[in-house]
């Protein structure tokens, strides 16, 4: 269980990213977070596994004080969180073996990863991660030679390198061809059903539809809504998002 | 009124000022004592040390070296004269010998056509004594006038002898003394850069993550390390290299060493800026995205932030290698060793055309390497 509580975050230049933020994720949900761009959705994310300090607030996960951790604990704890990202944060230079290996970090020793060595297992378990979404044999390609959906999925391998009891995804579509968001959330589905919490930001409505058990919305850094994603009409819609916002179709295309 | 009155104060403030910039290129050009004249006055006088520079000492013939000797007293009767020989090469003056003042014909028969000749007095002491350059003509045959002083006069029975020697060229084209060592010299030039290179690469590589403060601004002693090492590299930077030289040739001495030194720190320096920027301007989405894993800080800049930085790392190290060819160039000049060492010391003792081939020797490696610099760095790039 993820406990978010009082979660503030107030930037250098005064920017109040987040303001007093509470809920709670139990476990196996898919809890999508919608809002606007610029509402702290990432900031959010990112204070759950700390890439952002909160100023405010803490975020408790089965009884652990994350924002208390000290940076050991922090490190054992983050093994266990993956994240997806909207630029997907490959390291293009480096081959989609390496980057895929390299979310195995926390669990090696850091002298003979620095060199480079892996073990047997940790190698075939990226391949697995690779068969599994479905790029296995771009193993030695380098990163950059990926397109943008293939690049995803080497962040997602990355993930399940973690063995992650929590992924978050921090708009893992926004940056992909429309027709390819499904093949993405699809992958994040599974891994749902396979037990894995998953936090996910998303913009388009038919998307959260289609795979969110739970909806957050967050307007100008404040959770202005918390419930089903079918509570979530036109006037829901159009009060989160303001009134001038139209809403679009991730996809025409009906998933098959 | 008012307004008219404005612009008149500005017209003042104005005039002031064009003033003050007049004065200061006036007295600018005074004390630095511009004088474009100079430039083609001067031109006759140095045409000679320009022309050598312009000619420089590359190759040499092996030579057949001869020499025609006769006994020539000084005054008269003072020692027996050579008894001439009728058929080989010889040389002969008009007279068989002279008192100190005097000036003879020196000449010379059945030589090789067409040589230069040089005339020399062969002295008691045993040194020699250069008189003049003549040259044979068609037949083989020179006459020259040679000045007879009290230096040639007989001193202890022994006579001076006028000798006449030829250097006959044969063979093809052997590099000359000068060119090899200028060969050698900027061998060492190149193996200074490459050595400060390399140790200042050395050096920089790891200070310039802590100099970087995407890498080092996340906490408070991250920030104040960040901050020392930037002002050490700032501090370092300011020095230069000729003055570093200097003190380090005073240091361990004059010679390549004293280079080496001087040339690491400032590449320490300068590469430390250049690779810390580089740091700085990386994408820090595989950062966040390794960071996530529970990598150890170790761990988050060997897989996120070297696969990035390696190419304007490499990039950054072979134009450096170039700049470090440049600088060790001159460096000899303070006693940092080389070809610049070289180069001064045959100014210093007016080879010119020695000069001229290691100037050439400069321009011609310097162009290569600007050259190797701007193809690598344009293959990793």
């Amino acid at each position: 269980m993820l406990q978010i509580e009082h979660l503030t975050k107030v930037y250098p230049n005064g920017t109040v990213a987040l303001k007093d933020v509470t809920f709670t994720v139990q476990d196996g949900e898919f809890l999508v977070i919608i809002g606007l761009s610029g509402s702290g959705k990432s900031t959010l994310l990112r204070c759950i596994n700390r890439l952002i300090e909160p100023t405010e607030g803490r975020v408790l996960w089965d009884g652990a004080n994350i924002t208390r951790a000290s940076p050991a604990e922090l490190r054992q704890l983050r093994r266990h969180v993956g994240m997806v990202f909207q630029q997907f944060n490959v390291v293009k230079r480096s081959s989609v073996m390496t980057n895929v290996l390299s979310g195995r970090l926390g669990y090696v020793n850091s002298f003979s990863s620095v060199l480079g060595l892996w073990s047997k297992s940790d190698r075939e378990r990226a391949l697995k991660a690779l068969e599994r979404v479905g790029i296995a044999d771009k193993a030695d390609n380098r990163a950059d030679a990926l397109s943008g959906g293939q690049q995803q999925r080497v962040g997602i391998a990355r993930t399940l390198m973690q063995e992650p009891k929590l992924i978050l995804a921090d708009e893992p579509v926004a940056s992909l061809d429309p027709v390819l968001s499904h093949s993405i959330l699809r992958y994040l589905e599974q891994l749902n059903k396979e037990g894995i919490t998953v936090l996910c930001s998303l913009h388009f409505l038919d998307l959260v539809h289609r795979y969110a058990t739970r909806v957050i919305a967050l307007k100008e850094g404040v959770k202005v809504f918390e419930g089903l994603p079918k509570e979530i009409d036109r006037a829901k819609f159009k009060e989160i998002y303001g009134e001038e916002a139209q809403e679009v179709r991730a996809t025409t295309v009906e998933e098959g | 009124m008012d307004a008219r009155r404005f612009n008149l104060r500005r017209w003042f403030v104005t005039g002031f000022l064009l003033l003050l910039v007049a004065a200061a290129y006036g007295i600018g050009y005074r004390e630095t004592e511009i004088n474009p004249v100079k430039l083609i006055t001067s031109l006759g006088k140095s045409q000679a040390i320009l022309n050598d520079l312009l000619h420089p000492d590359l190759f040499t013939h092996q030579t057949h070296d001869t020499t025609l000797d006769i006994v020539f007293p000084v005054p008269c009767g003072s020692a027996q004269p050579t008894q001439l020989p009728d058929n080989q090469a010889h040389i002969f003056a008009n007279v068989a010998c002279a008192n100190p003042g005097d000036t003879v014909s020196v000449s010379g028969t059945g030589m090789q056509p067409d040589t230069d000749v040089k005339i020399q007095w062969l002295l008691p002491n045993g040194n020699a004594l250069f008189s003049k350059l003549a040259r044979t003509d068609a037949h083989g045959n020179f006459t020259a006038q040679v000045q007879v002083r009290p230096i040639n006069t007989t001193t202890g029975g022994i006579p001076s002898h006028l000798q006449a020697l030829t250097a006959v060229p044969f063979g093809g084209l052997l590099p000359s003394q000068a060119l090899k060592d200028v060969i050698n010299n900027i061998i060492v030039t190149v193996f200074i850069a490459l050595l400060a290179t390399t140790a200042g690469t050395i050096i920089a590589a790891p200070i310039s993550f802590l100099a970087a403060r995407n890498i080092m601004g996340h906490s408070r002693l991250g920030t104040s390390i960040y901050v020392i090492v930037r002002s050490i590299l700032n501090i370092t930077r300011s020095y230069d290299s000729l003055v570093l030289a200097t003190v380090f040739a005073l240091w361990v001495g004059f010679g390549a060493f004293a280079g080496v030194l001087a040339l690491t720190v400032i590449t320490m320096a300068s590469l430390g800026k250049l690779f810390s920027e580089a740091v700085e301007s990386i994408d820090p989405g595989p950062l966040e995205a390794v960071s996530a894993t529970g990598a150890r800080p170790i761990q988050v800049v060997v897989f996120s932030v070297v696969p990035q930085i390696i190419p304007d790392f490499i990039s950054y190290i072979i134009y450096h290698w170039d700049i470090n060819v440049r600088i060790s160039t001159i460096l000899g000049f303070v006693g940092g060793g080389g070809i610049g060492f070289y180069l001064s010391q045959r100014i210093n003792v007016l080879e010119y055309q020695k000069a001229g081939t290691a100037i050439w020797a400069i321009v011609l490696v310097v162009w290569a390497m600007d050259f190797f610099s701007a193809e690598v760095r344009k293959r990793y790039t």
